[in-house]
């Protein structure tokens, strides 16, 4: 009984890794994660998309979520991944992140609300765990304000 | 009910029986004793009828219901067919399409009552003097679902009767014949309301005649009605008789009977303002749930498939799980040597698949041209009648096949250019004969498949393209100079009539003539990866030749590399491939361009467009690429070329940004992602 309340009123999330930061990503929206592989430049595009990738015969453009937040550019590693996310059902995007390490549940009583003044559009709010802070990504709106971007 | 799963297969067909009229109602016109064809459109009037008022659209109904009525007597041989008539049902026909693109757009049929169509029908049938008026559809409707509260447990008293129900009536009655009207209610319990029903009808049979029943056999048959239905009964059986046959019958809750009059005027127009209540009353509801909808299409496209392409489609697919655990096996062989052999044999097998599967599903995706074309010759009628001028249409080649994306996208050109054959090309019929050609205009629309093409002539015997007259109006535009038009040559100034806004007909039709046309024309058929040509010869007529890809997905390309990166460009708009020494570029107003046989081509730097990093050192020899478009030719620059590969066509996916030069995306073998070049984008 406990335990199906607890489910209830927590979220999953995946942790991914951006430098030292740590960045959770509703996982209601992922549709996969793949290592890392060839990535196709696309000229003109905008200049946080790394290109586009193949996977399993469909073409999806990747996002660089470093590029998007402004840090510098990083080597690509053995723990780099590409998050493929799936925002609405007809539509999948690529995000490039350094590292994913786990998936926690975070219940609505750890997470701070995002006040969007203050933090733009990009967070929903801070999640405590284990004494570790994770911010996390709204990630449709980082997705859909690429224009603006 | 939710008929909404029905609603693609309703439209499927009710476009299929439109078709079908059309055709029939032409044939009708040539020939109008044609007593196959008067049959064929009375039984596609009657099933366009059943099918709208099974969905419920009861506008439909009712036109097509009156349009089935008028068709009914010509059959009977009552009524015959007259080029008015002709008219109007070719009228009719448009309002119906009108409701079925209202629908496919809305799942909603509009709110046109064609109140003028109907009245007009009818007005044939009058004309006539035929027995039967025709009753609208709508009253009966209405009558099924009355409450019950009227008061008035005699609903028979509702029901409309058509004259020739009246004469049966009075006949009878003449005769001492009883006349009944009866409303049966059935149990709301009853489960199998239509068996009651047809038991009470079965009973009455033997006893006397029912001339009507509301609502009718068919639908009380198909459980259409709530818990009660009404009829008219002349019997010679007393009225006691009738109603212990009907009561014997279980589950009925009550029989109301009465001997019956036919109703005086009054009540007719009492029902007739009630009529006019009810749609409004619709029409509030619908209002409200109109805006909810999005503007997107409600059904969504498909395509019909023959069963055997389907089987040979799945026949391949068996084959190809064989071939996948054929090499399983394969890879649990030890013996190295053997494996290598038959893993060989294995991926030869895999490929004869795979080609054969690619086959197929182009097969399953193409369509008869015919599904486009044949709504012409009614177009050639209608505006052979609306401009004077006697044409006719010869069409061949219908069966030939295109894919679906091309199919969808090709009407509206096609009927663009013969309304302009019709409309500019053929001669006035006086004209004609004063210039002792035919006195009927001949259109011709080919189709034909050529190699990975499919091309699509229009040629009319019409009065050709007056080069001179073109040039003059495009003078007079300001298009070109007058020095420019003496330049010109035939070829150049006919390719003016593509420019936008231009026209050379100095009256303005409705038909066309605005100056609209082969501009769009042109844009949408190059859109398709096709060209649009004109050959004319004045006094003789004019030939538009359309040229289409077999198929838009896949695509022959030239691979090429600039830097370490491999691009596609579509071999379709490659002239030549050319090695260029830089010393042999010259420089016009400060931008490349190479003096190629006698051409001066301007060069596009590959590498620079597309942002590459610039190369190191500058070869001595260049690669360059020459594209294309229309005329109109460029040089790209490239670093290597990497040979001809059949392609396939993949969008990019939404999110990302994609410059207009880049026109998809395709994969390569080992499963890289090359980005195609669209060269029109570049010359």
């Amino acid at each position: 009984m406990d335990e199906n309340t607890v489910v209830n009123e927590s979220k999953q999330y995946i942790v991914v890794k951006l430098d030292n930061e740590q960045y959770g990503i509703d996982i209601t929206f992922i549709d996969n994660i793949v290592r890392m592989q060839q990535i196709t430049r696309v000229p003109k595009a905008q200049s946080y998309f790394a290109g586009v990738i193949n996977l399993r015969g469909e073409i999806i453009p990747v996002m660089s979520l470093r590029a998007k937040f402004g840090l510098p550019d990083k080597e690509y590693t053995n723990a780099t991944r590409i998050i493929i996310v799936k925002p609405e059902s007809n539509a999948k995007i690529g995000v490039l992140v350094d590292e994913v390490r786990e998936v926690v549940a975070l219940e609505e009583d750890n997470i701070e609300k995002a006040v969007y003044e203050e933090q733009g559009s990009n967070l929903l709010g801070v999640g405590k765990y284990n004494d570790t802070l994770i911010s996390l990504l709204n990630i449709q709106g980082v997705i859909q304000d690429l224009d603006n971007a | 009910m939710d008929l909404s799963q029905y609603l693609e297969m309703f439209i499927d067909e009710t476009k299929e029986h439109l078709q079908n009229l059309n055709d029939q109602v032409l044939v009708l016109e040539a020939e109008p004793d044609n007593i196959d064809t008067i049959n064929e459109i009375f039984r596609a009037a009657h099933s366009l009828k059943g099918m709208a008022g099974t969905m419920g659209f009861k506008r439909m109904q009712r036109l097509t219901h009156d349009m089935e009525n008028v068709f009914s007597e010509i059959r009977n041989g009552k009524m015959s067919v007259t080029p008015d008539l002709v008219d109007i049902v070719f009228k009719c026909l448009d309002a119906i399409e009108e409701y079925l693109d209202c629908i496919i757009n809305t799942s909603d049929e509009g709110e046109n009552d064609n109140e003028e169509l109907i009245n007009m029908l009818n007005a044939c049938l009058k004309a006539e003097g035929a027995p039967e008026e025709a009753k609208p559809a709508q009253p009966e409707v209405k009558e099924e679902t009355k409450p019950e509260e009227d008061g008035d447990k005699r609903k028979f008293l509702h029901i409309d009767i058509a004259d020739f129900e009246k004469n049966a009536i009075t006949e009878a009655k003449a005769k001492n014949m009883n006349v009944f009207g009866v409303t049966v209610y059935i149990d709301e319990s009853c489960i199998l309301k239509a068996a009651r029903a047809f038991l009470v009808f079965k009973g009455l049979e033997n006893k006397g005649e029912i001339i009507k029943s509301v609502p009718g056999v068919q639908d009380i048959e198909d459980e259409k009605f709530d818990f009660d239905f009404s009829m008219l009964i002349i019997s010679d059986k007393s009225l006691e008789e009738i109603k212990k046959i009907i009561s014997n019958v279980s589950e009925i809750k009550e029989v109301v009977i009465e001997n019956y009059e036919i109703p005086n005027n009054v009540e007719v127009v009492s029902s007739v303002q009630k009529e006019e209540k009810a749609p409004e009353k619709e029409e509030v509801k619908k209002k409200k749930a109109a805006p909810a909808k999005s503007g997107k299409p409600v059904a969504n496209r498909s395509v019909r498939v023959d069963i055997e392409k389907l089987d040979v489609l799945m026949n391949l697919v068996s084959e190809l799980i064989i071939a996948k655990n054929g090499l399983v096996s394969v890879s649990n062989q030890e013996d190295s040597k053997t494996s290598m052999q038959s893993f060989n044999e294995q991926i030869e097998y895999l490929e004869r698949i795979t080609t054969n599967l690619h086959e197929s599903v182009m097969k399953v995706r193409m369509v008869p041209i015919e599904s486009v074309v044949n709504r012409f010759p009614r177009m050639i009628r209608d505006l052979s009648k609306k401009l004077g001028k006697e044409m006719e249409l010869i069409m061949t080649g219908e069966d030939t096949e295109l894919d679906r994306t091309v199919i969808d996208e090709i009407g509206d050109p096609l009927m663009h250019m013969l309304r302009n054959s019709a409309d500019h090309g053929l001669e006035p019929t006086i004209e004609r004969l004063k210039l002792g050609k035919p006195q009927v205009g001949t259109i011709q629309l080919n189709a034909y498949q050529d190699g990975n093409n499919v091309t699509i002539e229009v040629i009319d015997d019409g009065a050709g393209i007056d080069v001179e007259k073109v040039k003059a109006s495009a003078v007079k535009k300001g298009t070109i100079t007058e020095e420019q038009a003496e330049m010109m040559s035939e070829k150049d100034a006919i390719d003016l009539l593509f420019r936008p806004a231009f026209s050379t007909s100095e009256k303005i039709t409705d038909v066309s003539g605005r100056g609209v046309g082969l501009d769009v024309v042109k844009n949408k058929i190059e859109g398709l990866g096709g060209d649009v040509e004109v050959s004319t010869k004045l006094g003789e007529g004019t030939k538009f030749t359309v040229r289409l890809p077999l198929t838009l997905a896949i695509i022959q390309a030239l691979m090429v590399e600039v830097r370490q990166e491999k691009y596609a460009i579509p071999l379709n708009s490659i002239v030549t491939i050319e090695d260029v020494s830089v010393h042999d570029i010259k420089y016009v107003q400060q931008k490349e361009v190479i003096n190629l046989r006698g051409t001066v081509i301007p060069l596009v730097r590959l590498d620079e467009v597309l942002d590459c990093s610039p190369r190191e050192e500058e070869p001595e020899n260049l690669v360059v690429v020459i594209v294309k478009k229309g005329d109109k030719q460029t040089g790209l620059v490239i670093d290597n070329l990497l040979g001809q590969q059949e392609i396939v066509i993949k969008p990019l996916g939404k999110y990302i940004n994609i410059h207009r030069m880049i026109s998809g995306a395709t994969i390569l073998g080992d499963g890289e992602v090359a980005l195609i070049i669209d060269s029109n984008a570049l010359v």
